[in-house]
């Protein structure tokens, strides 16, 4: 019932929203068409703007999962995943998670697929996955669009807020399943 | 700090990519030039499968390998060069071995001497595997984040047309004024009839619908309308980087994509997440907040121009 509410709504939301906003700004007479054409034209400066920004974050990130330093760093934190009860099956998932997208969705999927996706493990990584963004495609994104390359305490208070994250998704995962 | 991160991702990158290469080069990983023997069984002149036993790889990799115990492949034959084709399920170093030969899941190998059925075969000198692979990472990662950004542009043209609409009309102000309360809390050196509090409001409640297409353009339109207000151009602003925080955190009602792997893999209750992600994206979203909040205040992340109008470090804020 509530899922079913959530996903229509998630469906109905952008026309809605669009019907809403271009309705009140003919209430308020304003020249619709000419104002979304020239609020448009910023479109193709702000992806091109992001390039360089995005370029550099996915070399760096690329670099490091080619290279097994990954499965090192697994294999080194295995036993400080265990201390804290998380199964170190997921602990890759934890450390990919802020990195890559494509990288963790693609490990989630491989993780249920070898445990199936109702196994304890199964939600855990699928929580986990769902419990956070990808911080450094973000932090890439944003402020490449606006030319910010000092990015002061960022980075730190993304990298807590996605272990904290990764611990909840632990700690709540513990919880319910036991 | 970004610095740091990314000097360490690609050093640490290269150096342990080289020295993996070297290992495996001093400990013959690959047991590159040695005759490997194996069985052939032709189902036509020149296709059918080629087979060996666990044992047998065990011992001519000195490794120990899960597996079936005897490990078969597809294969076709041509002159004295044999095909292999590995699978999901082939050993570890052979899939190595198959990327690295041509970047497919094929092995081509020489034909040594064949007798009968068995054969005698020698598999393509494999070195350097991680080196070649950090090299292929450079071009492919590049090449993704052009295409991602190209992605943008339709979607990014689309909300900024929408939103320059609503700016015009005085909609944005509207949608502030309505969240007010909230937000001047957690972005006080933001105006709260401000344009950028609009845009992040527009952004939040798009990550919370789950909708990502929506979601960067409207993030990215803040971030621009923030950047107005930013007095330090290069710089992040305290409110920037909040925002960026909320955003990393990734809260969402429906976290669609995990919900839709779930289910294609054939999940009883895929949406059991629902719950459990929420509840973890609203711990990292509270942490993230407190710790920008806290972090803004230490020395080494104030900005540097207001650093040296404070007489009294020890007593910053």
């Amino acid at each position: 019932m509530i899922r079913e509410t959530l996903e229509s709504l998630s469906i109905i939301a952008i026309p809605l929203i669009v019907a809403l906003f271009v309705a009140y700004a003919a209430k308020k007479k304003v020249p619709v068409y000419e104002s979304f054409v020239a609020g448009a034209k910023g479109g193709f400066d702000v992806a091109v703007k992001i390039i360089p920004y995005l370029v550099a974050m996915l070399v760096a990130i690329g670099i490091f999962r080619a290279s097994g330093a990954m499965e090192m760093l697994v294999t080194a934190l295995s036993p400080v995943a265990r201390l804290i009860g998380m199964p170190p099956e997921a602990l890759p998932m934890a450390l990919l998670r802020p990195l890559s997208g494509s990288g963790s969705l693609g490990l989630m999927a491989d993780i249920m697929k070898k445990y199936g996706p109702d196994s304890f493990i199964g939600i855990l990584v699928s929580t986990m996955y769902g419990s956070s963004e990808t911080t450094f495609y973000v932090l890439a994104v944003y402020f490449g669009a606006v030319n910010i390359y000092r990015t002061r305490h960022a980075v730190a208070a993304g990298l807590i807020a996605d272990f904290v994250g990764m611990l909840g998704a632990l700690f709540i995962c513990r919880i319910l399943l036991g | 700090m970004l610095n740091y991160v990314w000097i360490a991702l690609v050093l640490i990158g290269v150096l342990t990519a080289a020295g993996s290469d070297i290992y495996d080069a001093s400990t013959d990983r690959y047991r590159n030039g040695e005759p490997f023997e194996l069985q052939f069984d032709s189902t036509s002149s020149n296709s059918g499968r080629v087979f060996y036993t666990r044992e047998y790889y065990d011992a001519f990799y000195g490794v120990s390998i899960e597996s079936p115990d005897t490990l078969v492949f597809p294969a076709s034959i041509g002159g004295n060069s044999l095909k292999i084709t590995t699978g999901d399920s082939s050993p570890e170093l052979w899939k190595t071995i198959a990327k690295t030969d041509d970047k497919s899941d094929q092995i081509t190998a020489k034909v040594q001497s064949r007798k009968g059925e068995s054969m005698a075969i020698l598999l393509p000198t494999t070195s350097l595997v991680k080196t070649k692979a950090v090299l292929d990472a450079v071009i492919s990662y590049s090449e993704m984040g052009v295409k991602i950004a190209l992605g943008l542009i339709g979607v990014m043209a689309f909300w900024l047309g929408i939103m320059k609409l609503a700016d015009d009309s005085g909609m944005i102000k509207i949608i502030a004024r309505v969240m007010k309360p909230v937000m001047v809390r957690v972005f006080p050196d933001i105006p709260p009839d401000h344009p950028a509090i609009g845009a992040m409001i527009m952004n939040m409640a798009a990550n919370m619908l789950g909708l990502n297409n929506a979601a960067t353009p409207l993030g990215l339109k803040a971030m621009d309308e923030l950047e107005k207000l930013n007095p330090h151009k290069g710089t992040a602003s305290n409110a920037m980087i909040t925002f960026l925080v909320i955003n990393t955190a990734g809260l969402t009602l429906i976290p669609a994509t995990a919900i839709a792997v779930r289910a294609a893999l054939g999940s009883k209750d895929p949406t059991i997440i629902l719950l459990t992600s929420f509840f973890g994206a609203g711990l990292a979203t509270i942490a993230g907040i407190t710790a920008a909040r806290i972090l803004q205040r230490l020395k080494v992340y104030r900005i540097k121009e207001t650093v040296g109008e404070t007489n009294d470090g020890r007593n910053p804020g």
